[in-house]
């Protein structure tokens, strides 16, 4: 299938500059990698040919002529389908949508049109970016190219699917309470949250005012560097951005980890009922982390059950305050799952949502007091790897709550990449977090983690064809 | 479910003009007692200086 041997967007970027990798050759090679995978995965809702080969060609010949414009430029990218793009539908994958044609792009895809990536197209994602995986809407769920019979975690689906199985080596995602880091997760890709504020969500079709955030999912910490370079600022016209300096995301990244202090989280292993294999794997990647020089302990995150309170408040209130209009006049449009996750914020009171926003308070200032003693946690964000598509849980309360949220409440980066495989095939993950805004020391850990560990090297079987 | 929870469950559906299939509403009901289950742990007191509040960024304007 391929003329390209599936480069990261590292390896794409020095490649281009050297003149050894035509753009169009590039983005030739993902939209034939995209069709040819499509009936098998459905990662897609549009793929943009056209528009993709209109800026291949663009961006060649602006290379030619001495004007590359960075790292990014002429390498393909893919959008979650709940991200505008001028000219372009948004349906977030919903029949409610269907005729929903962008003006305007989201600051994010303006930035990253603007370092001169390719768009590919727009990518599968749960209805609105919540409920999950349905089979009753105008669009399937994507399928995890490790085993397509498997989910690929959610709500970044489509997203978690196109880069795992090398059809573009960057997809944008939202992560409201784990939707960029679960489907990194079972896919095998990394999937990094910033510090909610740190990348703007102007032009994301919103979900929870309160805990949306965006970013991006690769399949190297390097290429979570490149993409946060680029994503990373200040937009006025985001009531949720920071006006924070971005540093040099790459400037630290190859300098190891010897004398940081990691706080392994492993008493939430079991608070969060993380399977056995899952649980070897993060003991194992703790063990890592300590030959490569990183002092690792053990910290105590607070109970999971209040995270879990916190996160489902305002989560449940705020969507359902978005959404209550068409829940009301037009409620068959939605999945059976979405209208049902949707309509329980009804049933949140005023008191409910405040405590909620006051114990978010408490619990951020306490997992900041375990940055005085760490520079980076060490955490489970899945308890195993992915479960088969058509047993997902599909009820209005999930069995299960996400490990995920924790960080959405507090607000802190995180990142969650491979560390290992379970028995059966499929990826298991660690999730490495942050101080607020210091989204470089944990690119900086996870990077030497990915190189030691090696996972990466290991790719789906359909991604090599 | 109790009669008084069957009534607010009845009530606050329609206060918020939603509707759910015959078929649907004991697994809603089911939903919302379990999401009371674990919202239960906002009920713990917190102390009055334990406040949600942030400032507005009134600044933004003038940078706009």
């Amino acid at each position: 299938m391929s003329a390209v041997a599936l480069p990261t967007l590292a390896e794409a970027g020095r490649k281009i500059a050297a003149g050894e990798l035509s753009p169009v050759a590039l983005a030739e090679d993902a939209l034939a990698r995209a069709a040819a995978l499509q009936p098998k995965l459905d990662a897609f809702i549009e793929i943009t040919a056209e528009r993709a080969r209109a800026a291949a060609r663009r961006a060649e010949k602006e290379i030619a002529g001495g004007r590359r414009r960075g790292p990014l430029h002429g390498i393909p990218y893919g959008l979650k389908d709940i991200y505008d793009a001028a000219g372009l539908r948004t349906t977030a994958h919903s029949r409610l949508l269907l005729d929903n044609v962008a003006t305007v792009d989201a600051e994010t895809t303006a930035r990253l049109e603007a370092a001169g990536m390719i768009l590919i197209g727009k990518l599968a994602t749960h209805e609105f970016a919540t409920g999950g995986p349905a089979f009753d809407l105008p669009f399937p769920p994507a399928r995890n190219p490790w085993n397509p019979a498997h989910f690929t975690g959610g709500s970044s689906s489509g997203s978690g699917a196109a880069v795992a199985a090398g059809i573009v080596p960057l997809a944008m995602g939202s992560d409201t309470g784990g939707s960029i880091r679960l489907p990194a997760a079972y896919c095998g890709t990394v999937g990094l949250k910033p510090t909610y504020g740190r990348v703007s969500r102007r032009g994301v079709a919103p979900l929870c005012y309160s805990l949306d955030t965006t970013g991006p999912l690769t399949w190297t910490v390097e290429d979570a560097a490149l993409s946060l370079q680029v994503l990373a600022g200040h937009d006025p016209r985001d009531p949720g951005s920071a006006d924070m300096p971005v540093p040099d995301y790459t400037a630290a990244l190859r300098d190891g980890i010897k004398g940081l202090r990691i706080g392994y989280c492993r008493a939430f292993n079991a608070d969060g009922e993380v399977e056995a294999e899952q649980f070897a794997a993060l003991d194992q990647a703790a063990q890592t982390l300590a030959r490569l020089g990183a002092e690792v302990g053990e910290v105590t995150l607070p109970p999971n059950a209040q995270f879990q309170a916190c996160a489902r408040t305002i989560s449940h209130s705020e969507s359902f305050t978005i959404h209550a209009k068409d829940l009301q006049e037009h409620p068959e449009l939605y999945a059976r799952v979405t209208r049902e996750r949707l309509m329980l914020g009804a049933f949140v009171s005023a008191r409910q949502y405040v405590q909620a926003q006051r114990l978010r308070r408490i619990l951020t200032r306490r997992v900041d007091a375990l940055f005085e003693s760490c520079d980076v946690l060490l955490t489970a964000v899945i308890p195993g790897p992915a479960p088969v598509l058509e047993e997902t849980d599909d009820g209005p309360w999930r069995k299960q709550q996400p490990l995920a949220s924790v960080f959405n409440v507090t607000g802190h980066p995180c990142m969650a990449q491979p560390c290992g495989f379970a028995a059966n095939g499929l990826p298991l993950s660690a999730q490495f977090v942050g101080r607020h805004f210091d989204e470089a020391m944990l690119l900086r850990v996870g990077h030497a983690y990915e190189q030691e560990a090696g996972w990466i090297r290991k790719r789906p079987a359909l991604a090599t064809l | 479910m109790a009669d008084d929870q069957n009534s607010d469950f009845a009530a606050i559906l329609r206060r918020n003009g939603l509707k759910i299939p015959e078929e649907r509403r004991e697994i809603m009901r089911d939903a919302v007692e379990k999401m009371q289950a674990l919202l239960r742990v906002l009920d713990d007191p917190l102390a009055y200086e334990d406040e949600p509040a942030a400032l507005p960024r009134y600044d933004l304007g003038a940078k706009r």
